[in-house]
């Protein structure tokens, strides 16, 4: 009885998480071309970062979360650095703004 | 407890496997350690000759003798030190590394020459020989994983020469591997001006089927005394004289299917052609007109896609290249005996031609990047390359488009590779008139015949 009660409690909460899912992922990809004025990890096995870009057409300062392998490894080597131009993806999730897109402007 | 034994047993078995793997630490590490690291002399000890041996290479000279090219000089050397075309228009002699003009509107320079892309300190810089040549070589880019990349960027010492920076740490020579995937996009990730531009190279396990499998670049370009086994690209010159291909006995043969339907193919059609459906980075650029960034300089306009984003364009190929002013790209024909329908990235850029010649003129960046001014690049680089009267040149330059094919060899894949219907169907992806087949030919191979059986077998079986 108990079991079947706690099965019931997790369908519930799985109803509501999938429905505030579907909610984000209808939020829309925003893009933005800014300068790094700052990066913050947190060591060599840091999952998670945080980049500020200073918008181009807004000048506002807009802090970035970033989550993906190979951007991480970027931030440690300084392959990606402060004063480097980003062209970047990020969507509103839990009140972050996470990256799904990061990347130099320039090349060579 | 007689299973509790055995997952010991199976973690210890794992643990040992993984040993090898684990235990591959440099053996020269110690020495390191002790001694610190002073460039290539400190790697020499225990290597002798690599350094020597590594100037002679294409990484170093960006250049080697070229035979599979028509008009050019078969005694001279060509590569990205002195090639002209439309997807770089500068190369390493008139786009040197140097500080660009100030830009007017702040009065702010930068660094900028296409041979940053090279491992050496730019005093020693591409094709340089002798001593001092071979204390610059950076080897530590190609074999740390713990390069430190704010070192790796221009500046300018008390002399006033730009010298290229480098990573001598001794904690980065702690590190020494095989290179890995990361070490060789340092450079080759950004070819041609940003991510992905030149080939709309990507390696990632979403993008690649030889990178899902923890494969990296050297497991494919297996080097020998630094000379890198390349491919045919139509479009990538300079070799070391060794060559890779999908079909090599020692990868995966001429014969890798289970269905001989997918082998017969294999004599008429390349490899990629089916395993690369897709490419991607810029395909057309324009150099005669620089679009301004936010911070006021000036870079060629280009359109650009991902990875995986664009459809590649077919041809017969037999490995020789057709070079015009206009057009780079592959030779051959079904007739040949030596083709294959082979798929290539196409990209179309736009530059400034000679009025009197005809021929494609190059560019230094340096002038337009920092006010917009084209034609002032043309002059710069008639004048680097000792053309007469260079002001005359640029000013009558005229402005026109060369397309160029450039080989499609990453972004592997299986699941999506090219099936019967997606060639023989009559909305295929070759355009078999274009390719030489007749009108009588081709109803034969645009009819569900040739797959309708085996294709509802397969249905049957992925239900
Ligand atoms: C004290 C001796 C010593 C020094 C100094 C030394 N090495 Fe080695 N290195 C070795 C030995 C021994 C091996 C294993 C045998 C071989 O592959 O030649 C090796 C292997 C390698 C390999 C192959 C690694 C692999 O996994 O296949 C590379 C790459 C390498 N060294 C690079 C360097 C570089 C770069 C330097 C300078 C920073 C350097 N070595 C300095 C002794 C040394
Ligand atoms: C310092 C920059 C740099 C690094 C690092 C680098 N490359 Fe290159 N590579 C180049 C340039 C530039 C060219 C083009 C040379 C030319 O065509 O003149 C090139 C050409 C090549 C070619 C074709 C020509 C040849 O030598 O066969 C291959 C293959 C290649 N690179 C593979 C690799 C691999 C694999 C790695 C990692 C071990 C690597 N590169 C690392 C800059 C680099
Ligand atoms: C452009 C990238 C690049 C640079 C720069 C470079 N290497 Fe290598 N090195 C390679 C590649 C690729 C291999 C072959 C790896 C393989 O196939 O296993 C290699 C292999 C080696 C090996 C193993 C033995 C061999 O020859 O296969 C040694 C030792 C080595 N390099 C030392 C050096 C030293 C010392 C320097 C600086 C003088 C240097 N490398 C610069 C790419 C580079
Ligand atoms: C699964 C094997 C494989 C791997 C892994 C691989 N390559 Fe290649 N690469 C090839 C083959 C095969 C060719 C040439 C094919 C041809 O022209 O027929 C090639 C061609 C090239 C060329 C010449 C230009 C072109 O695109 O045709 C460069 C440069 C290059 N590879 C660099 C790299 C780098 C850098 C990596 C790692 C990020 C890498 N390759 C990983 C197999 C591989
Ligand atoms: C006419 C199209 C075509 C050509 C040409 C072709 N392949 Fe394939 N290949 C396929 C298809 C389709 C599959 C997937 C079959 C499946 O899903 O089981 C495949 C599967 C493979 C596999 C995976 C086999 C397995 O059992 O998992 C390899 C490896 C392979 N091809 C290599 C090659 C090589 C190397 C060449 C060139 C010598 C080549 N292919 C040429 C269509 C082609
Ligand atoms: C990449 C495109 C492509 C794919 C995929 C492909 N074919 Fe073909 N096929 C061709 C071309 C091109 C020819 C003609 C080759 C020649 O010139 O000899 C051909 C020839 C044939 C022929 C000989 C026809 C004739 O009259 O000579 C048969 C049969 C055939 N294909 C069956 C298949 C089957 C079955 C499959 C799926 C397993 C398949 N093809 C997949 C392109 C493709």
């Amino acid at each position: 009885m108990k079991n079947a009660l706690a099965l019931v409690a997790v369908l519930a909460l799985l109803a509501v998480s999938v429905i505030g899912f579907s909610g984000t992922a209808q939020a829309e990809e925003i893009k933005m071309v800014g300068v790094i004025t700052k990066i913050e990890i947190a060591g060599k096995d840091a999952k998670t970062a945080t980049a500020t870009l200073k918008d181009n057409k807004t000048e506002n300062l807009v802090v970035i979360t970033v989550n993906d392998d190979l951007t991480l490894d970027k931030f440690k080597d300084h392959r990606i650095q402060e004063g480097d131009e980003i062209r970047c993806k990020y969507e509103v999730i839990d009140g972050k703004n996470v990256s799904k897109f990061f990347r130099k402007t320039a090349g060579c | 407890m007689k299973s509790s034994v055995s997952v010991a047993a199976v973690l210890l078995a794992l643990g040992l496997a993984a040993l090898p793997a684990r235990g591959a630490e440099h053996p020269g590490k110690e020495a390191l350690e002790k001694n610190g690291y002073h460039g290539p002399e400190s790697c020499e000890e225990c290597h002798p000759g690599t350094a020597a041996a590594f100037l002679e290479t294409v990484h170093w000279k960006h250049a080697s003798k070229v035979s599979n090219v028509e008009g050019l000089d078969p005694n001279k050397e060509y590569g990205m030190k002195n090639r002209i075309y439309v997807m770089c228009n500068g190369n390493d002699i008139v786009n040197n590394l140097k500080e660009i003009p100030k830009s007017p509107e702040t009065g702010k320079t930068k660094f900028s020459g296409c041979n940053t892309c090279h491992p050496g300190n730019h005093l020693s810089d591409v094709a340089s020989t002798g001593p001092e040549a071979q204390k610059a070589v950076d080897c530590l880019v190609c074999h740390s994983s713990d390069y430190d990349f704010r070192q790796r960027k221009p500046y300018k010492d008390a002399e006033g020469r730009v010298v290229m920076g480098q990573d001598r740490s001794t904690k980065a020579a702690l590190a020494i591997s095989k290179p890995t995937v990361k070490n060789c996009m340092v450079c080759h990730e950004a070819a041609g001006g940003g991510v992905v531009v030149k080939r709309g190279f990507s390696f990632t396990k979403e993008t690649d089927a030889h990178a899902a499998k923890g494969m990296v670049c050297v497991d494919c370009h297996k080097a020998k005394n630094h000379r890198m086994p390349t491919g045919l690209d139509p479009n990538n010159w300079a070799t070391d004289g060794l060559l890779v291909s999908c079909a090599d006995t020692s990868c995966h043969g001429a014969k890798p299917h289970k269905d001989a339907d997918l082998n017969r193919h294999t004599a008429r059609i390349a490899c990629q052609t089916c395993h690369i459906p897709r490419t991607g980075g810029a395909f057309a650029k324009d150099f005669t007109v620089w679009e301004q960034g936010s911070d006021k300089f000036y870079e060629p306009t280009t359109l650009k896609k991902e990875a995986n984003e664009t459809t590649p364009v077919y041809a017969w190929y037999n490995g020789t290249v057709k070079n015009t002013p206009h057009f780079i790209g592959p030779k051959g024909s079904r007739q040949d005996g030596k083709s294959r329908i082979t798929p290539f990235k196409i990209f179309q850029g736009k530059a400034y031609f000679e009025a009197k010649t005809g021929n494609l003129l190059s560019m230094d960046f340096a002038p337009p990047m920092a006010n917009g001014d084209t034609r002032a690049g043309v002059a710069s680089a008639a004048r680097t390359l000792g053309m007469k009267d260079p002001e005359q040149v640029a000013k009558n330059a005229v402005p026109g488009w060369q397309t160029i094919y450039f080989g499609s060899n990453h972004l592997v894949t299986k699941s999506k590779s090219l099936s019967c219907a997606n060639c023989h169907a009559p909305n295929g992806v070759l355009n078999f008139k274009d390719l030489g087949y007749s009108d009588a030919e081709i109803v034969k191979l645009t009819t569900p015949e040739l797959y309708l059986k085996k294709l509802v077998e397969k249905q049957k079986e992925e239900w």
